[in-house]
C-alpha cells in the first residue's frame, strides 16, 4: 500500500497536542487549580460557584457571630451590674427595716437609694456601639426616662421589638430582650419596687414588704438574663460549628477544583517527554531519499 | 513497416517517451511541496502492431496521456470534513472568549451575588450602622457593574463577529469568482482534448478554501461544476458565479442570496460556526444574565418597599435598583443602583433605627426561586456550567473532527502526493530505457551502415 509521503502535517499536528499538555499541566501546577476555565470541568465549575457562596455565607455568619456576641456580653455585663446594685439596695432596705435606726440615718439611707435608682436607670440606657441595648428596636432613644408622673418614676419609652439574626442557613438566633421585659415587667418592676422601697424606708411604713418586692423583681431581672446566656452560649456553639463547616467547605473546594500536584508534575514530565520525541521524530524525518543515491 | 528503418522508428518512440515520462518525473520532483498539486504518472501503451507477411510486428510505444491521481470521492470527503472542522473550530474560538468571562468562581457576577447577601447579613446585627450600610450599596454597585460589564463584553464579542461575518462573505464571494473563472479555463481546454490537470487541481484547492467558509456541494455537469449550499443556493454555475451579499437585520448581519435570507440556513464552513454562537450561544447567555439582573432588580426592590429606611422620620424605602426593562431584555447592560444614600436601604420593618426586621426579607431573596425558577446563585452555577459544557462539547466535536480530516488528508495524500523515492526509482527506470533505446538506435546505425557501405569498415567509413 502506499503510504502519504508527507506525514509532517501529522507531525506537527503531534507535536501541537503534546505542546498543548504541556501547557495545561504547567497551569495546573502555577496557578494549583484543576478547574481553569468552566470546560475543564464544567460539572466542577458550576459547584465551585455553589461553593464560593457557601464559604462567603459561612464566613459571613462568623463574622456577625462575633458581632453579637459583643453586642450579647455588653448587655449581659450591664444586667450583671443591674444586679449587683440590687443587692445594694436589698441590703439597704433591710438595714433600714432593721428599727434602730434613727430618722436621719433612714433619709440618708433613702438618698443612697435614691442614687441606685438613678444608677439602675443609666445601666438600663446603656449604649453599645452607639445604640441603646435595651430600647428593643428603638435604639437610638433612650429607652427609660425619669417621670414622676408614673407610679415607679421612670417611664419606658422604647418599643417590645425584638431582633434576629441569622446564625445560619436557616437558623434565627434572637439578640436582645427589650427594656420593658427586663426592668418593667407588670408585677415585677424593678423601678417601681425600688420607688417604693424608698418611699417605705422614707416614711418608714412596710419596709419589709417592699423589701420583697425588690428581692422578688431582682430574682425575675436574674431569670430574664439568663436569656443572654443561652444565647452567648448558642453562639460560641454556633461558631465552633461553623468553624468546622468552613473546614469541610474548603475541603470540598479542593476536591472539586484542586490539583493533584503530584500527578500534574508527572503529567508535565510524561507531556515533555513526547513533545521532545515529537521534536526528535520531525528533526530526524526522512532527510535521506533515493535521490541522494543516484549517481 | 518492417526492416531497418522500422526498428529505428520503433526506437525513437522510446526514446521519445521516456523522455516525456522524465519530464512528467520532473514535474512531480518539482511540485513535491506544491500545496494541492495532484502527482501526475504518464499512462503508456504499445503501439499498434502492423501484418509483415504471416508475422504480427509491434510498433513501439505510445503516450496515451499525462494522468494525475487523484480520488474524486475523497475530495469531496475532504470538503465535507473541512466544512464541519471549520465550523467547529470557529464556533470553539467564539465560546472560549466567551467562558473566559465565567471562569472565576470567587470574583465576578457569582462571588458579587453571595458578597452582596453576605452584607446585608453583616448589617443585621446593627442595621443603623452607616459604614455597614454603605457596604450594602457597594456591594450592589459592584454586581451591577459586573452584570454591565458581562453584557457589554458579549455585546462587543458579538459585533465583533458580525464583522467577521461580513469578511467571510466577501472571502466567500472572492472564491467564488475565481472558482468560476477556473471552470472557464478548463472547459476550454477540454474542448481542444488538452490535459486540465493542473487548472483542476487549483479549482480543488479554491473549492477546499471555499469549504473553509461556507458548507458547499459539488455538483459536476457538463457544463463544468455546480457549487450549491445545504439548502440549493446556487453559488457557482459553471464559469458564472453568485455573489453573496450581507445586510443588516434585527441588529445582526444577515446573509442573502438575491433576496434570500440564508444566515440561519448554513450548516458548515467559519460561517455556520460564527453565527451558530452570534445567534444562539450569545443570545441564550445574554438573555440568562438578563433574567437573573431583573430577578434580583425586582425582587429586591420589592423587599426593600417592605420595610423603612433611617431616614428622619423614616420613610417606606424604595427602590435599590433602577427598574429594569419589563421584557427584562438589556436588564444586565443597564443594572444600576438607583440610591447613593445608604440610609435608604429598608432595613427596619417598623420604622424604628434598630430593627432589622426587612433585612430578613432582603436577605430571603438569596433563596427564593427568581422568574425561571432558580435562586439567584444557582442560575448563575447552572449558567457557568451551560457555557462550560457548550465549549467542553464543541472543543471535544473539534479535536475529533481535527483527526477525522487529517486521516482524510493522509488519504489523499497516499493517493495524490508526490513521493520523491518513487520519482528517483522511476527516473532510474526512465533512464535505463531511453539509454537502452538509444543504444538501439546507434546499433541500428551501425547496421545501415554496413549495409550502404556493403561490407565496408563501419569505421572506415
Amino acid at each position: 500500500m502506499r503510504v502519504n509521503p508527507n506525514p509532517m502535517p501529522d507531525l506537527l499536528a503531534a507535536l501541537n497536542q503534546t505542546q498543548l499538555e504541556e501547557q495545561q499541566a504547567e497551569l495546573q501546577i502555577s496557578t494549583g487549580k484543576s478547574v481553569n476555565q468552566p470546560s475543564d470541568n464544567p460539572t466542577a465549575a458550576a459547584l465551585l460557584v455553589e461553593n464560593n457562596d457557601e464559604a462567603t455565607f459561612n464566613s459571613g455568619y462568623l463574622q456577625s457571630m462575633s458581632a453579637v456576641q459583643g453586642q450579647l456580653s455588653a448587655a449581659d455585663s450591664t444586667l450583671s451590674s443591674v444586679t449587683t446594685a440590687l443587692q445594694q439596695a436589698l441590703s439597704l432596705g433591710v438595714e433600714a427595716g432593721g428599727g434602730t435606726l434613727s430618722d436621719s440615718d433612714r433619709a440618708a439611707i433613702a438618698v443612697q437609694l435614691q442614687g441606685i435608682q438613678s444608677q439602675l436607670v443609666s445601666l438600663a440606657n446603656t449604649t453599645y456601639q452607639g445604640n441603646y441595648l435595651f430600647a428593643g428596636t428603638d435604639t437610638n432613644t433612650a429607652p427609660f426616662v425619669v417621670d414622676n408622673t408614673v407610679p415607679s418614676g421612670v417611664g419606658y419609652v422604647g418599643n417590645t421589638d425584638v431582633n434576629h439574626v441569622s446564625a445560619g442557613s436557616g437558623y434565627k438566633l434572637a439578640v436582645n430582650l427589650p427594656g420593658s421585659q427586663l426592668f418593667s415587667a407588670t408585677g415585677n418592676d424593678v423601678f417601681l419596687a425600688l420607688n417604693n422601697l424608698i418611699q417605705s424606708v422614707q416614711t418608714n411604713t412596710g419596709i419589709g414588704a417592699a423589701v420583697n418586692s425588690v428581692s422578688a423583681a431582682s430574682s425575675y431581672l436574674s431569670a430574664q438574663r439568663v436569656f443572654y446566656g443561652n444565647a452567648m452560649d448558642q453562639v460560641e456553639s454556633q461558631t465552633t460549628y461553623l468553624n468546622t463547616a468552613q473546614l469541610q467547605i474548603s475541603q470540598q473546594q479542593n476536591t472539586l477544583g484542586g490539583v493533584d500536584m503530584a500527578a500534574a508534575a508527572s503529567n508535565l514530565a510524561q507531556a515533555q517527554t513526547d513533545s521532545q520525541a515529537a521534536l526528535a521524530a520531525i528533526g530526524k524525518f526522512s532527510q535521506n531519499n533515493l535521490f541522494d543515491y543516484l549517481t | 513497416m518492417s526492416g531497418l528503418f522500422g526498428t529505428l522508428s520503433v526506437a525513437l518512440t522510446g526514446l521519445s517517451v521516456s523522455q516525456q515520462e522524465m519530464e512528467a518525473t520532473s514535474n512531480n520532483v518539482a511540485n513535491a511541496n506544491t500545496p494541492g498539486y495532484t502527482r501526475e504518472v504518464p499512462v503508456v501503451a504499445a503501439g499498434d502492431p502492423v501484418e509483415v507477411g504471416s508475422l504480427s510486428v509491434g510498433t513501439g510505444v505510445v503516450l496515451q496521456k499525462i494522468e494525475g491521481l487523484r480520488d474524486p470521492m475523497l475530495l469531496i470527503q475532504i470538503n465535507q470534513a473541512t466544512q464541519q472542522n471549520s465550523a467547529l473550530n470557529a464556533s470553539l474560538a467564539q465560546l472560549q472568549q466567551i467562558q473566559t468571562q465565567f471562569a472565576s468562581s470567587t470574583s465576578g457576577i457569582g462571588a458579587d451575588i453571595s458578597n452582596f447577601f453576605n452584607s446585608l447579613q453583616q448589617l443585621s446585627p446593627d442595621p443603623s450602622n452607616l459604614t455597614l450600610r454603605q457596604s450594602v450599596l457597594t456591594a450592589a454597585d459592584t454586581l451591577a457593574t459586573d452584570f454591565n460589564t458581562a453584557a457589554q463584553n458579549l455585546q462587543t464579542q458579538s459585533n465583533n463577529i458580525d464583522q467577521n461575518v461580513v469578511q467571510s462573505v466577501s472571502q466567500v464571494n472572492g472564491l467564488t469568482s475565481q472558482i468560476a473563472s477556473v471552470d472557464q479555463q478548463i472547459s476550454n481546454l477540454q474542448s481542444v482534448n488538452q490535459n486540465p490537470g493542473t487548472l483542476v487541481d487549483k479549482q480543488n484547492t479554491l473549492i477546499q478554501q471555499l469549504s473553509g467558509l461556507i458548507d458547499v456541494q459539488v455538483i459536476p455537469t457538463d457544463q463544468g461544476i455546480t457549487l450549491a449550499t445545504a439548502n440549493g443556493t446556487t453559488l457557482v454555475s459553471g464559469s458564472q458565479s453568485f455573489a453573496l451579499t450581507t445586510q443588516a437585520s434585527g441588529g445582526v448581519q444577515h446573509i442573502f442570496s438575491g433576496s434570500l435570507d440564508i444566515t440561519s440556513s448554513l450548516t458548515g464552513g467559519s460561517l455556520a460556526g460564527l453565527i451558530q454562537v452570534r445567534d444562539h450561544e450569545i443570545p441564550s447567555i445574554s438573555s440568562s444574565l438578563d433574567q437573573l439582573a431583573a430577578g434580583l432588580a425586582t425582587n429586591l426592590n420589592a423587599a426593600n418597599t417592605k420595610g423603612f429606611d433611617l431616614e428622619n422620620p423614616p420613610a417606606q424605602g424604595g427602590n435599590i435598583f433602577a427598574p429594569t426593562p419589563a421584557s427584562g431584555v438589556g436588564a444586565a447592560a443597564t443594572l444600576t443602583v438607583s440610591i447613593t444614600d445608604p440610609s435608604l436601604i429598608a432595613a427596619s420593618s417598623d420604622g424604628t433605627v434598630g430593627s432589622n426586621g426587612n433585612l430578613a426579607n432582603l436577605s430571603a431573596i438569596a433563596n427564593t426561586a427568581l422568574a425561571n425558577g432558580q435562586t439567584p446563585i444557582n442560575a448563575y452555577s447552572n449558567l457557568v456550567g451551560q457555557v462550560g459544557s457548550a465549549t467542553a462539547i464543541t472543543s471535544a466535536d473539534a479535536d475529533s473532527s481535527n483527526l477525522i480530516l487529517q486521516q482524510l488528508q493522509d488519504q489523499n495524500g497516499s493517493v495524490s502526493g508526490v513521493s520523491l523515492n518513487e520519482e528517483a526509482s522511476n527516473l532510474i527506470q526512465y533512464q535505463n530505457a531511453y539509454q537502452a533505446a538509444a543504444r538501439v538506435v546507434s546499433t541500428v546505425n551501425l547496421l545501415l551502415l554496413d549495409a550502404v557501405n556493403l561490407g565496408m569498415d563501419a569505421a572506415e567509413a
